[in-house]
């Protein structure tokens, strides 16, 4: 493979990288702050893709489509959360994760009746025409897809460290018993974090239409964020965007390396390896432990 | 806690065994077909409900089991020319040997990790089957060679008694097993991790067995819609497939063989009514489960409980809900 | 004298009725006819398109009239592009709702599961959408295909096409791993070799649902072929023909006929410019071709609420594959069953509803009933027709002799 080869192949998977580590980071807000895991947040991701295009049809300019379906993404967030979870938050485990999963259906299902099934596009905000630089070329959709994903790690980043509401955030996650006695407010923590994460999500459904194109299946790629989660261990932030980043190389790689037969086994296998030893992932400390 | 055996029951279930194959040799062959494969779906659902139920652990791979079961029974009979009695049953083992596996690494996580690592296992099952295309047919599917004994090709109703027989097995032989040392190490590994091994317990390898066991009803499962449908492909055994199971413990009733016999039953008799509007089955089969999990997720035997046997208003198996 | 005629025939019928056996699927003022395909799942544009084509078809027939004074009654099963549930939904139209006649708008996929049991049950079997082999070969008395034609036909019509046309000699293939792309990738490969002595300088796979063609882009690239020829589906066609554009791969590229279609330019936009293919119906939706325009003015009339994309290629399809049906069982005549149906399709030539369709023909040796393609380009954002025939006869026909 010569270097050229492998630097095109490493920016490939970098950009589709900056989706997994979106989604990665969309898992593990909420989970760190009520140790709920959302298997629907795959369907999150098609909502605002199908937002998007809806927007666009309508004309908007870029910026404004963006706001928006970061918007619609923290109000659907809110509404999940308070209908659907807040019912069923201090129910097991298993209830949680079948619920999840079933919201998530339900959201295709949604989409899938109202849209039908053709695919659709969007355009990326810098158009197709590919930047040459150093004999390498570089989709603009991707860097600018790598860019937000890095402002917004740091953003959320900064948002635990800084703010009061995540201070509270990571409060929670230690001991709700405790932050309830320190005066936070549990549950406007919780609509909070499902907020930041669905916008979040759905942000990632508008950056990824113009690359993968818009139909109701893209919920798929929520595996591929799961698995960045687990690498980056359920609990550091800055982990699940390096594990999203990760799975987005070893895709790439594991595509040219193994042929595409095989290659889908790659993220699978690698997750199973990781669940039996080294659950943590490589960043995670352990488990956060449930009410 | 352990139910008492009770004779009675088992003849109730003699004399059902024997009414519903009455009144199926006087219908069509199309609803014999369907109560067929409810008969299938309320095999698959007991093993699961052994399994996240009665040993508390989440799967979401339970139709990889049926796959496994479907596969190997139908190729062991289409490459070695076994045939179904012996075919399927191998495939059950195949699958419980598989479900051991399975089980071994993953009956050390809880939560989520084994919902992950049951969801991989999973995908990797489908890949597998996709992959290997020459063996299995891949996306394309696997015609199954049809069903016979001494030469003569089982009709639809031949069929039928053999699903109804070995229904009539597994719901005689779970109830049974709940009943017995086996049933009440896997409810109190569920109960109480802790005080089960300080009771001298291991969690693990009641876990395993829990794997095994529910594994194993899966792949009788399989092996039997194979025959019966005669032709298989990966996605009948996907993640669909999987949630679909799910819906119809948590629908029926989590921990209890009653619950299972339940869930599959009513919920396989649902597209059925659906079909004037199945373009939205899959949205009311969602939104069904959703409505469950929420308002009743101790299942629809709960109510029967509550309405036939008032003074218990919860049998123990009801209580502490797997994770 | 003609109404005196059907009376009698028509009193005779009923006398007769009661005689022998009923014929399934046929009272005296019904028809019964089902259909199925995928309406749930990804490849549900393909069934929603199909039965609302075909059940607009029926509405006009049944408006104008009936056949032959029977109205047509429609049942339709969802397959969701599985074998296993298109068995299913055959066995119960052909057991439950006791239908006449079974047509399948699924595709290739979900079809198979269902030959064999149309096969063993004799009830007609007219598939209009997919191209599995097996329909048509080996040759079933009760197994008709419409719309698509043979597999090896497009094979025969992409060699010719990428050997002439182009005139191209390094042709690189990629190919999904479901059954219709991979046959259709087989078929040209094999017709390149025996026609052209020519081998393809690439041949790579890639899962239908990937979302990055990198690498087999990659291995393309290294080949330098002169054309880029992509059997799969439109998500996937849209995102390959983007990513070459970005890896600087100019070489044009020739899609599969199920590509050819609105969908793909909906979904690859500008990387579509110039792509080729074949097209099994004369105008795409979007065509200003007057007739187009009226028919997809009837369509909107009847499905006003449909979302973007439709109608699409499969309406067509279905809407002038019913209609080939439905004049097959007027030429049959009062006396309607399987064998005086079969019949009349058999004596049907060069038969098509209108301009928006194509002609089928079929005859008692063989049930194909398309063997004509249109090529077409993608020009500003819309499919057009492209000059050029054929030169060479299909070798296909040549074994049902």
């Amino acid at each position: 493979m010569t270097t050229t080869l492998a630097l095109q192949l490493a920016i490939a998977g970098l950009s589709v990288g900056s989706i997994y580590a979106l989604v990665a980071l969309a898992i593990v807000i909420p989970f760190k702050a009520s140790g709920v895991l959302n298997f629907g947040q795959g369907e999150i991701v098609t909502f605002g893709a199908y937002a998007a295009l809806v927007l666009t049809q309508l004309a908007l300019p870029y910026p404004i489509v963006l706001a928006c379906v970061v918007a619609l993404g923290a109000v659907g967030g809110i509404a999940i959360e308070r209908v659907l979870i807040r019912p069923i938050v201090k129910a097991p485990e298993f209830t949680l994760v079948i619920a999840t999963f079933a919201i998530g259906l339900l959201i295709k299902g949604a989409i899938s009746v109202r849209f039908g099934d053709s695919p659709n596009t969007i355009d990326g905000p810098f158009g197709g025409e590919p930047i040459v630089a150093a004999g390498l070329r570089f989709n603009p959709t991707s860097l600018w897809i790598f860019g937000c994903t890095l402002l917004v790690t740091f953003a959320v980043i900064a948002f635990f460290r800084h703010t009061r509401l995540g201070k509270a955030m990571r409060a929670v996650s230690v001991s709700p018993e405790a932050a309830k006695l320190m005066g936070i407010r549990v549950d406007r923590v919780y609509r909070w974090s499902w907020a930041i994460s669905t916008a979040i999500g759905a942000l990632a459904g508008l950056l990824v239409a113009p690359l993968i194109g818009i139909n109701p299946e893209i919920g798929q790629l929520i595996l591929r964020g799961l698995l960045g989660a687990v690498i980056g261990g359920f609990t550091s932030i800055p982990g699940a965007v390096v594990g999203g980043l990760a799975v987005g190389l070893i895709e790439t790689f594991s595509g040219v390396l193994i042929g595409s037969a095989f290659k889908n086994l790659v993220p699978f296998v690698l997750l199973m390896l990781l669940l039996v030893f080294r659950p943590y992932g490589l960043f995670g400390a352990a488990d956060v432990q449930r009410v | 806690m352990s139910e008492p055996r009770r004779p009675l029951g088992t003849a109730i279930g003699a004399v059902a065994v024997v009414a519903l194959a009455l009144v199926a040799s006087t219908l069509g062959s199309y609803p014999v077909y369907l109560l067929s494969l409810a008969m299938i779906n309320v095999i698959a659902a007991i093993g699961l409900n052994l399994l996240t139920g009665n040993s508390g652990q989440i799967s979401l791979c339970h139709s990889s089991f049926m796959a496994i079961g479907a596969y190997g029974s139908t190729l062991l009979t289409a490459k070695l020319g076994m045939p179904f009695w012996t075919a399927i049953p191998a495939g059950a083992l195949l699958a419980a040997a598989m479900g051991a596996a399975l089980g071994a690494p993953a009956s050390r996580l809880r939560g989520i990790y084994l919902a992950l690592a049951t969801l991989g296992f999973l995908q990797i099952v489908q890949i597998l089957i996709e992959e290997f295309a020459d063996l299995t047919g891949g996306v394309r599917g696997l015609s199954v060679p049809k069903a016979s004994l001494a030469g003569a090709r089982l009709s639809d109703y031949a069929r039928f008694l053999i699903v109804l027989g070995c229904c009539a097995l597994a719901i005689w032989t779970a109830r049974n097993l709940l009943a017995s040392r086996v049933g009440r190490e896997l409810d109190a590994v569920r109960l109480s991790a802790p005080a089960s091994q300080a009771l001298g317990v291991s969690l693990q390898r009641v876990r395993l067995t829990a794997f095994a066991l529910s594994a194993a009803y899966a792949g009788v499962a399989g092996g039997l819609q194979a025959i019966v449908v005669g032709f298989i492909d990966p996605v009948e055994f996907g993640v669909s497939s999987a949630l679909r199971q799910i819906t119809f413990i948590v629908v029926g009733g989590m921990g209890s063989v009653a619950g299972s016999v339940i869930g599959a039953g009513v919920l396989s008799a649902l597209p059925e009514a659906l079909r004037p509007v199945k373009e939205y089955s899959d949205i009311i089969y969602t939104a069904i489960l959703l409505l469950f999990l929420i308002f009743l997720p101790h299942g629809l035997v709960t109510l029967w409980q509550r309405g036939v046997r008032g003074r218990d208003a919860a049998l123990p198996a009801r209580s502490g809900a797997p994770s | 004298m003609r109404t005196v005629l059907l009376a009698a025939g028509a009193a005779l019928c009923a006398l007769a009725l009661p005689l022998h056996a009923q014929q399934q699927g046929v009272t005296a003022d019904t028809i019964t006819v089902g259909a199925h395909g995928p309406i749930t799942g990804p490849a549900a544009y393909i069934g929603l398109a199909g039965r609302d084509g075909m059940l607009l078809a029926i509405k006009e027939i049944n408006t104008a009239g009936g056949i032959n004074g029977r109205k047509i009654a429609a049942v339709f099963e969802d397959d969701g592009h599985s074998p296993t549930r298109a068995l299913a939904a055959v066995k119960k139209l052909v057991e439950q709702d006791k239908v006449f006649v079974v047509m399948s708008v699924g595709g290739s996929n979900a079809t198979v599961g269902a030959v064999d049991y149309m096969k063993e049950k004799g009830v007609p079997y007219y598939v209009s959408i997919a191209s599995a082999p097996q329909v048509t070969w080996p040759h079933a008395k009760n197994l008709f295909r419409g719309g698509t034609t043979e597999t090896a036909r497009y094979g025969e019509l992409y060699a010719e096409f990428l050997a002439t046309y182009y005139k191209a000699k390094r042709i690189a293939i990629m190919s999904g791993r479901e059954e219709y792309p991979r046959n259709e990738g087989d078929a040209t490969v094999d017709k390149l070799k025996t026609w052209f002595q020519t081998a393809p300088v690439a041949r790579v796979e890639f899962n239908i649902g990937d979302k990055d063609f990198t690498p087999q882009l990659v291995e393309v690239q290294k080949a330098n072929p002169d054309v880029v020829a992509f059997f799969g589906n439109p998500a996937e066609a849209a995102i390959a023909m983007r990513q070459a554009k970005e890896l600087g791969l100019k070489q044009p590229f020739f899609v599969g006929s199920n590509m050819v279609d609105p969908a793909l330019v909906a979904a690859a936009k500008g990387s579509s410019e110039g792509v080729m293919g074949f097209s099994l119906i004369p105008y795409l939706p979007g065509s200003k071709a007057p007739d187009m325009t009226k028919w997809e003015a009837a369509w909107k009339k009847e499905y006003p609420n449909a979302p973007a994309g439709r109608p699409n290629n499969f309406d067509l399809l279905a809407y002038g594959d019913m209609y080939v049906l439905a004049e097959g069982m007027k030429r049959a005549g009062a006396n309607l069953t399987t064998d005086s149906l079969v019949k009349a399709l058999e004596g049907i030539q060069d038969y098509r509803v209108g301009s928006v369709a194509t002609p089928r023909t079929f005859s008692t040796k063989h049930h194909i009933g398309n063997l004509t393609l249109v090529p077409m380009v993608v020009k500003d954002g819309q499919w057009e027709p492209v000059q050029w025939t054929s030169a060479r006869e299909s070798d296909i026909l040549k074994r049902y002799n």
